[in-house]
């Protein structure tokens, strides 16, 4: 499909968007929704665009696929969504640096099902509860005893 | 049944609504952008077993809906009222929805995750709307096991959701500090805890009306109390600024701002979406101040007026003949005390 406002390049911007109560679609190149204002502003957007950082030209030719859902890498990388529960198993070590980057840590802390093997509960608690201390450390301005909590913090979480 | 703009609530002369949502997927099957058409109604049929086979006495108050049983203008109308995401409307074909009598609660299967579940209260609970998304939560799991890795938490599709999968967000009225200038730095120095101030519709919207949410954007690495515990916090603070700014105000600018803005509603014929939104929003900060004396809730008739909302209710229509109706809905609205 071509871009609807110039017709030379090929749309890649599909955009629905409600006006006056009014559903309008429109087709557009990455030029012109970008000069319409239609930029990846969304956390989805920024990651794929951080994907795209590595996936240009340095994949290599073979590469792997997920089993249940039959995506690669290069899939996550361009739509910046990922294809099943799975592919976080597979490409977990591709996807790390990125959730670090988004969310400033790779260690869940909350909550965790019922049928979870009871050390994984018991680790969160511990680093949940570190995490409200250092907070209220921090609060109260002791910043020399909220560094210690912090590292603390930081050793669990890298304890496998 | 009154919907959760219909009801007096906690904090509800500054904060608007609580909402939270939960993203949760199934194990086995790939995340909805990959999915087949006969993955989606396997799934819709596993979704609304687990619920409606639940017995428990709150599932019996819920709904299943098929999106394509409902047609657009009603998608749209359930938007506005703050119900399902605009995505999600847009989806519609194969998509279900489980929805409470009160419209409080609503599950959608099929979003971009394969189940939403989202809690919506009026005013400031945000604490109440989280033990009701996870008592669902935990009456979904039992029989549908949700995808959940040790170190990632629960797996979401987009990695942004991933770890607790929690949204909470927090929609506030604050035309004091927009007068003043410092929404924007505040939304900035809120952005580096990890939490994003938005306009009244989410991602991508324009703030009108002076309303603005709040919500986190971390969700990996913290747990769901401190999630809540700190977005309560920045929520208190805001309001706190909200009020002292109000109380500087010279009361006689206000008295006049929101009479005659009260003044136009009860006697316009034509009305733009704009100029109700604008004149509402003045019409709260004059009830919540104790100027004007109005029975009738000012966000009730902030959503009630929107274009898929009257649309719904007198059909559809362009957009200056939808200008007629509003005035005149308004009007009666606002004469029916």
């Amino acid at each position: 499909m071509l871009c609807e406002k110039c017709g030379k390049n090929h749309a890649t911007t599909h955009i629905k968007t409600v006006v006056n109560g009014f559903v309008k679609e429109y087709n557009l190149c990455p030029y012109c929704a970008a000069k319409e204002g239609y930029t990846t502003n969304s956390l989805a957007g920024m990651l794929s665009s951080m994907f795209g950082e590595i996936s240009s030209g340095e994949l290599p030719k073979k590469q792997t696929k997920c089993s249940v859902c039959g995506a690669a890498f290069s899939d996550i990388a361009k739509t910046g969504k990922v294809g099943c529960s799975e592919c976080y198993k597979v490409f977990y070590n591709e996807l790390l640096p990125y959730l670090k980057r988004v969310h400033g840590s790779t260690n869940h802390s909350g909550k965790v099902p019922e049928s979870a093997p009871i050390s994984v509960k018991e680790k969160t608690e511990t680093i949940d509860e570190l995490r409200n201390e250092l907070t209220r450390l921090v609060a109260e301005e002791k910043y020399e005893q909220a560094a210690v909590i912090r590292d603390k913090i930081k050793e669990l979480e890298e304890k496998e | 049944m009154s919907n959760w703009y219909s009801k007096s609530a906690p904090m509800d002369d500054i904060a608007v609504s609580s909402r939270i949502r939960l993203a949760r997927n199934l194990k086995g099957i790939p995340f909805p952008s990959r999915m087949s058409l006969e993955q989606r109604r396997e799934l819709n049929k596993r979704v609304k077993t687990a619920i409606c086979e639940s017995n428990t006495p709150f599932a019996k108050s819920l709904k299943y809906i098929e999106m394509r049983d409902i047609p657009e203008t009603q998608r749209y109308a359930m938007v506005e009222r703050h119900i399902i995401s605009p995505e999600f409307a847009s989806k519609g074909q194969d998509a279900a929805i489980i929805l409470s009598a009160d419209e409080s609660i609503s599950i959608m299967i099929g979003e971009e995750d394969h189940i939403r579940i989202q809690v919506i209260l009026g005013g400031l609970q945000l604490a109440k709307a989280y033990d009701i998304a996870e008592k669902i939560d935990n009456l979904l799991y039992d029989s549908l096991h949700f995808a959940f890795d040790e170190k990632l938490g629960f797996l979401t599709e987009c990695p942004t959701n991933l770890g607790t999968g929690l949204r909470a967000s927090v929609m506030l009225h604050l035309p004091a500090l927009e007068n003043s200038g410092e929404i924007d730095s505040l939304s900035n120095s809120v952005g580096k805890i990890g939490f994003t101030v938005r306009g009244m519709y989410g991602e991508g919207s324009k703030s009108s009306a002076s309303l603005y949410q709040i919500s986190n954007q971390i969700t990996l690495g913290i747990s769901e109390k401190n999630a809540l515990d700190n977005l309560k916090i920045i929520t208190t603070q805001l309001i706190e600024k909200e009020q002292n700014l109000r109380n500087n105000f010279n009361k006689l600018k206000i008295e006049d701002l929101s009479h005659r803005a009260l003044g136009i509603l009860e006697n316009s014929r034509i009305l733009s979406s704009e100029e109700m939104m604008n004149l509402l929003s003045r019409v709260k900060l004059g009830k919540s101040m104790g100027i004007l004396n109005l029975e009738v809730s000012p966000i009730k008739l902030l959503i009630e007026a929107q274009p898929f909302m009257l649309m719904q209710k007198y059909g559809v229509m362009e957009a200056d003949e939808r200008d007629i109706y509003r005035a005149n809905m308004i009007r009666e609205m606002l004469c029916d005390i």
